[in-house]
């Protein structure tokens, strides 16, 4: 059995969408949590670059996940920061017990 | 050409609304004078736009995809709620001028009034379902906001707060019915809708007219959700008169006139629009009996005179409900405002402190009275035509039950203005006031709302020309006819003498008070809002005991939230794979 290219493309889409999922289930360190995040948005990335693809929309698709790249970047960039603040100031990464935010 | 005028009456106030915001809380003196300017520029492009009446599309912005034409006509039924809101809107600003000198935060006050002003000119001129809803949403925030203006007042934080959840409660049927209008005709242009209303599936017909029938019922303060516009009293007197008496709450009336062709037959509307109008006609008239707030009573017979508009569409008459709504919207604001004259001169709005008032306010009684006189339905001021007109028309075309209810508020109605009347003006002084008299911001409108109560009847004839473009169906005739017809009905002599009744009722309560003392019962019920008010504290506090037992679901843990995004994907997914329905 052979695969078409866009199936093994969209098997590594859900294999990294699982390990994301996987991730952000059990990943109880904030610093994991990001990493996690990252891998969630490279799955949606590679899924849009797949459809792109198959639609021969080629052009749209990587203009798209050029846009979706920078903006993960700078999401990546805060949410690091963000860490370094959170372990100064609660000395802790652990985000069970960062539940400070509870309503 | 009504395109440019149309921009005008809905673009004046909201310019005029950023001028005063930009003008800053530090020159008052030039925020007063900017809102009084734009409105009275928005009241006057108002008043030209009668000029321009025509029942075609005047101003087409293609917005494309699902929000179709955004579009403005300028026909009859609009063109008179706008001139409405944009003369009465001016009046109250000009009142306000004197009303709220020296508040603080006055650029909020006014920014807000003029917004209103202009978004009820848009609802009633846009010819789009979409922007129908948008403008109804804008006036309910502008009255949520104006309601709690005092906001370090908690009565006037939660009166807001009731106003806007039971008219958004209401405005989710409007949108439903407007969505569902969407999906079925692919447009939401109103007159698409009313001429292919009859294709439509008759249930669906029916569920977009009761929804619309919610939506009308909670923004004109009908049963059940009347309660919100008592409450709606702490607001700023210029507003009640404004908002809450002349324009806003006609917007539930004008929503049933403009749509009343489309749903004039499915069965069972037109009885339930008849129920709801006596029944909550009765009611409010009763409360207004017993309340003993100068501006609960007026808020009150407000929700009863909205029942006689409701009502008359109801019995099929949509001329004889808009002709009530323009002379109530007249000498309703009349009413308020020299309430608030009265309010501003002694500072409570306890009947029981006031008596007495004439004497040292001789022009405000002038006035009130003659509002109260139209208010009890007394000849010749515009109250009592178009009173009779609901009357006649409930006679000829509704079910008898209903005129009886009808007259008897009528008689109801009477009283309560006598006893109105009587405890703010008349009798001895039981509290020791400085009174003063009106002062020009306040005696100006005050006049010139006093001198349309005694002559905006004899517009009936152009009145109902103007109504005819733009409601099929509609049966006009010459102010003349309407007088001698009126005149000679028999049926006028019936309410004359029910509203006697009412008046001489109230010159004989000594003698009548031991049936007052059999009816403590009813009086008690009414003091308590006859169980409405019990039924809204139990939403509230229903809403807010789940409220904390589904708060144990926010453990503000990162996985667990995870597992639920994951979950919810997990059930979309099944259901997609379940198959769509299609």
């Amino acid at each position: 059995m052979s695969l078409s290219p866009l199936a093994i493309v969209l098997l590594a889409v859900t294999l990294l969408l699982g390990v994301g999922f996987y991730g952000l289930l059990v990943a109880r360190n904030l610093i994991k949590l990001i990493v996690v995040l990252q891998i969630l948005a490279k799955a949606a990335m590679l899924a849009f670059v797949a459809a792109g693809y198959g639609q021969e929309h080629m052009g749209l698709a990587q203009s798209m996940v050029a846009m979706v790249i920078v903006a993960d970047t700078v999401v990546a960039v805060i949410a690091l920061a963000l860490a370094v603040q959170v372990r100064r100031h609660y000395g802790t990464l652990d985000v069970r017990k960062l539940t400070t935010l509870r309503g | 050409m009504a395109a440019p005028f149309i921009t005008l009456t809905i673009g004046l106030p909201w310019l005029g609304a950023l001028a005063v915001w930009i003008a800053g809380d530090q020159h008052p003196k030039a925020q007063h004078a900017l809102a009084v300017l734009f409105a009275v520029a928005g009241g006057l492009s108002g008043l030209a736009l009668l000029t321009t009446t025509g029942a075609e599309v005047a101003i087409r912005l293609p917005v494309g995809g699902a929000f179709g034409d955004f579009t403005f006509v300028a026909d009859g039924l609009g063109v008179f709620l706008a001139v409405i809101a944009t003369v009465i809107g001016s009046l109250a600003v000009i009142f306000s001028v004197e009303y709220m000198k020296g508040e603080a935060q006055l650029g909020r006050y006014y920014a807000f009034v003029l917004l209103f002003i202009g978004a009820m000119a848009g609802l009633a001129l846009t010819g789009s379902l979409l922007l129908l809803f948008f403008f109804w949403e804008v006036t309910a925030l502008t009255s949520y906001a104006l309601i709690s203006f005092h906001n370090d007042d908690p009565k006037a934080v939660a009166g807001g707060i009731k106003a806007l959840l039971m008219t958004q409660l209401g405005g989710v049927g409007l949108l439903a019915g407007a969505l569902l209008i969407y999906a079925h005709l692919g447009s939401y242009d109103i007159s698409a809708f009313l001429a292919g209303a009859d294709a439509l599936p008759p249930d669906l017909r029916a569920l977009i007219a009761f929804g619309f029938l919610a939506a009308a019922a909670a923004k004109s303060a009908q049963a059940p959700f009347h309660t919100w516009l008592p409450d709606a009293m702490e607001a700023p007197t210029p507003v009640s008169a404004l908002i809450h008496a002349a324009t806003m709450v006609n917007a539930g009336v004008y929503l049933l006139a403009r749509f009343f062709p489309a749903f004039e037959s499915v069965p069972g509307w037109s009885t339930a629009v008849v129920i709801i109008g006596m029944v909550t006609a009765l009611l409010a008239a009763v409360m207004a009996l017993v309340a003993d707030d100068l501006k609960r009573v007026l808020a009150y017979s407000t929700v009863s005179q909205l029942g006689y508009m409701v009502f008359a569409i109801g019995c099929g008459s949509v001329l004889a409900g808009q002709f009530h709504l323009f002379s109530h919207a007249v000498f309703k604001a009349l009413l308020f405002l020299g309430a608030g004259a009265v309010i501003h001169a002694i500072g409570t709005r306890d009947m029981h402190q006031m008596g007495g008032l004439g004497k040292h306010m001789p022009l405000v009684r002038g006035v009130f009275v003659i509002g109260a006189g139209a208010l009890a339905g007394i000849p010749i001021l515009n109250g009592f035509w178009s009173k009779e007109l609901i009357l006649e028309t409930g006679l000829a075309h509704g079910p008898l039950w209903g005129y009886i209810g009808m007259l008897i508020g009528a008689g109801l109605t009477a009283l309560y203005t006598a006893r109105m009347v009587w405890l703010v003006f008349y009798g001895e002084p039981r509290s020791h006031h400085h009174a003063h008299d009106a002062r020009p911001a306040m005696a100006i409108p005050l006049v010139l709302l006093a001198v349309g109560t005694l002559t905006t009847w004899l517009l009936f004839g152009p009145f109902g020309a103007l109504l005819a473009e733009a409601v099929p169906g509609l049966h006009e005739e010459s102010t003349l006819d309407f007088v001698t017809k009126v005149v000679s009905d028999p049926a006028t002599l019936l309410a004359l003498g029910v509203v006697a009744i009412g008046l001489l009722a109230w010159q004989q309560r000594s003698r009548l008070s031991p049936i007052a003392a059999g009816l403590r019962a009813l009086e008690q019920a009414a003091k308590q809002g006859f169980g409405f008010e019990a039924i809204n504290r139990f939403v509230a506090r229903m809403t807010r005991s789940a409220a904390t037992v589904l708060q144990r679901t926010q453990t503000g843990e990162l996985n667990w939230n995870a597992a639920g995004i994951a979950g919810a994907l997990l059930i979309v997914l099944i259901i997609l794979a379940g198959g769509g329905t299609r």
